[in-house]
């Protein structure tokens, strides 16, 4: 029960189940796997960030420049389109882009020791300008149908982009979790010292989180430029916190070293799955970001009140041997209770 | 504080080489009314950025300010509109910023959970109760809530003295401000505060209680800025302030503030504030759209923060380019 309640990623299920639900309640006409297909095509973008941000949140950075870095490969991927490149080396030019991208902000992290909010603060308006400067400011429009059919459904509900990102999500996830490759990002995070001393290549790694985030950024610039069919000038604005937003709904601690890129999906699909929700019921646009702001932080607050609460409770346990067994709940409660533990 | 009276020195010199560069490729801008009377168009970047140094000095940040901006500029709207009277409806937009300060406060206070985290929760309520308020009174798209009496729209207009009123008031903040951040016992706890905020516990300060004040400070400023840009602009939109985040940070660790806090300077913040509204106003005078001008500040982070990590890590460069050379040595025997 207790490892059940540690662990972020149910939490975040049950919300899912838990929204899911009311919906079916006040219309048993959605209950439908359709519906559900609907939300993941519409998180897809959402995801993909969500995992690169995990990758960077592990090693305790942040990437504030991801939204930027979602226009800037849209942007690419269109214009080598538009030039009469071949789909495959379009999509591969936006990679390579995002990589790049994201490569330079390890750069400024990790060599020139700039911490890391401020670097990609400075990034997220220079990719911007990059972008606009690009183009001139201008929309990219006239997309091939090759790049839109990619995200058309094709089997399940799902369009070839969709599973692929499940096939990241799984394969990721995996590395991750099971491989000393993966764990690596964890001791990063969890202690830098500690993990460098152990052999870790520290500095590789951070470089390496970095760089995958700005190819899940570039994924998914490819990825709305596919589905919208065509490119503005203020394509993925907004995006960076809205993708930190979900890796914290799903457990992902931005002091590093803790979290799982499946928290980080579930967290992502919630966000959307609001927004789905809102317009099913016919409700004005207007309440998405308060409904999501109000879920947020009613996530944060019971996850934050739980966890100081087991923290308290694990101090009670290690030091109750040294107190008279009487006294114990006396004696101890009111001295941690002071203590203010950072959780998140 | 050699250190920090050289970051501020150098910030002034880079301020007015980029006036005088700027002068250079469009001799307007180097006219002393043009110079004063530009500065209303990014003063506000200013004004929210001085208390959002000290919440980055106290080790804290506040990412919400955007849209308590926007939530302030709406309320302030809609009360206009109902007709209530002018004093009452500025003291309640004021007052309605500092809640949003104090909400913030107290979620960090009671959660535990770091101020990154709970200002992004309290930046999409605030972004959304805008957009709500706004949506509800009907001001849906770019419109926004408009048709305010003279007296208020000509208010950012008025000058005093020569100085345009915003620009007045910016310079009354920072001094206040630096006063209260490098003058008095306060400022000094929110260093400590800073530094180590468990010897700050120690110590006996009010910590929970300086929490407090500090981001209701910011949600005071951020509704004066809500007040000016209203008045500037003639109309109230929930999305006046969503633009003014990143240049009040990037003002505040131009400034010389430690983003892991401990330090920082408010004449530093004030001065970058500057510097940064004028390359906006700069380059716009060169002819370089808006969005472009927003990206080129971003270098220009990018570039005053390496050249201050270069500097900070003087020794580990010339560590390694000793080590460089050494090796070079021994191959090349």
């Amino acid at each position: 029960m207790k490892k059940w309640l540690k662990s972020r990623e149910m939490s975040a299920l049950a919300a899912i189940i838990g929204l899911f639900a009311v919906l079916v309640v006040l219309n048993p006409g959605y209950f439908s796997l359709q519906t559900l297909a609907m939300i993941f095509n519409s998180a897809q973008i959402l995801i993909l960030l969500a995992m690169g941000a995990t990758l960077v949140m592990l090693t305790r950075n942040i990437d504030v420049s991801v939204g930027s870095t979602v226009g800037l490969c849209a942007i690419a991927c269109g214009v080598a389109l538009n030039a009469g490149y071949s789909l495959p080396l379009a999509m591969l030019f936006a990679l390579a882009v995002g990589g790049l991208a994201g490569f330079f902000n390890g750069v400024l992290v990790v060599w020139l020791r700039i911490p890391a909010i401020v670097a990609t603060l400075g990034t997220l308006g220079l990719y911007r300008g990059g972008m606009l400067l690009w183009t001139g400011g201008k929309w990219i429009e006239g997309l091939p149908a090759s790049l839109k059919s990619l995200s058309e459904p094709l089997i399940l509900g799902l369009s070839p982009f969709g599973m692929l990102v499940i096939a990241i999500l799984f394969l990721a996830s995996w590395l991750l979790a099971k491989t000393a490759f993966g764990r690596d990002f964890y001791a990063v995070g969890d202690n830098l010292a500690a993990a460098r001393q152990l052999g870790v290549a520290v500095n590789r790694t951070r470089f390496l989180a970095f760089t995958f985030n700005g190819l899940f950024a570039a994924l998914a610039g490819i990825l709305f430029a596919s589905q919208i069919g065509f490119v503005p000038n203020q394509t993925g604005s907004g995006l960076e916190m809205k993708a930190i937003a979900a890796c914290v709904l799903g457990g992902i601690s931005l002091l590093g070293g803790t979290g799982t890129l499946i928290g980080a999906f579930f967290g992502a699909f919630f966000l959307t799955q609001i927004d789905t929700v809102l317009v099913l019921f016919k409700l004005p646009a207007w309440w998405n970001d308060f409904i999501a702001g109000l879920v947020l932080l009613a996530v944060l607050i019971l996850d934050g009140r739980l966890r100081q609460a087991l923290v308290r409770n694990q101090r009670a346990q290690k030091y109750s041997r040294f107190v008279a067994p009487v006294s114990q709940g006396k004696n101890v409660t009111p001295f941690t209770s002071k203590k203010k533990k950072e959780v998140a | 504080m050699t250190l920090r009276l050289n970051w501020e020195v150098t910030l002034l010199i880079i301020l007015v080489a980029e006036i005088l560069l700027f002068g250079a490729l469009n001799p307007r801008m180097l006219d002393i009314n043009m110079l004063l009377l530009s500065t209303s168009d990014f003063i506000c970047i200013g004004i929210v950025a001085l208390p959002l140094t000290l919440v980055i000095i106290s080790g804290g940040i506040d990412i919400s300010l955007g849209s308590t901006i926007g939530l302030c500029a709406i309320a302030l709207g809609v009360m206009m509109q109902a007709g209530w009277p002018l004093p009452v409806a500025l003291g309640l937009t004021l007052g309605l910023g500092m809640l949003c300060g104090l909400v913030n406060a107290a979620l960090i206070h009671y959660t535990g959970i770091s101020p990154l985290v709970i200002t992004l929760g309290t930046l999409y309520l605030y972004g959304g109760a805008a957009l709500l308020l706004s949506g509800i009174a009907g001001a849906t798209g770019y419109e926004g809530i408009g048709g305010f009496p003279e007296a208020f729209t000509n208010f950012a207009n008025y000058t005093l003295f020569g100085l345009p009123v915003p620009l007045v008031m910016f310079a009354v903040i920072t001094l206040l401000f630096w006063l209260m951040t490098h003058r008095t016992r306060f400022g000094r706890h929110v260093f400590l505060m800073g530094q180590n905020s468990r010897a700050a516990v120690y110590a006996a300060m009010p910590v929970n209680g300086m929490l407090y004040g500090l981001y209701a400070l910011v949600g005071i400023a951020s509704a004066i800025s809500a007040i000016i840009l209203v008045s500037y602009f003639g109309s109230a939109r929930s999305d006046l302030g969503r633009d003014l985040l990143m240049p009040a940070l990037t003002a505040a660790v131009l400034g010389g503030a430690n983003i892991y806090g401990g330090s920082g300077s408010i004449l530093g913040t004030a001065l970058a504030a500057l510097l940064v509204g004028y390359l906006q106003q700069g380059l716009q005078m060169v002819g370089v759209p808006n969005q472009v001008s927003s990206a080129l500040s971003g270098a220009l982070l990018i570039v005053v923060v390496i050249g201050r990590s270069v500097s900070l890590h003087r020794e580990v460069i010339r560590a390694a380019y000793r080590r460089l050379r050494g090796q070079r040595k021994l191959t090349g025997a």
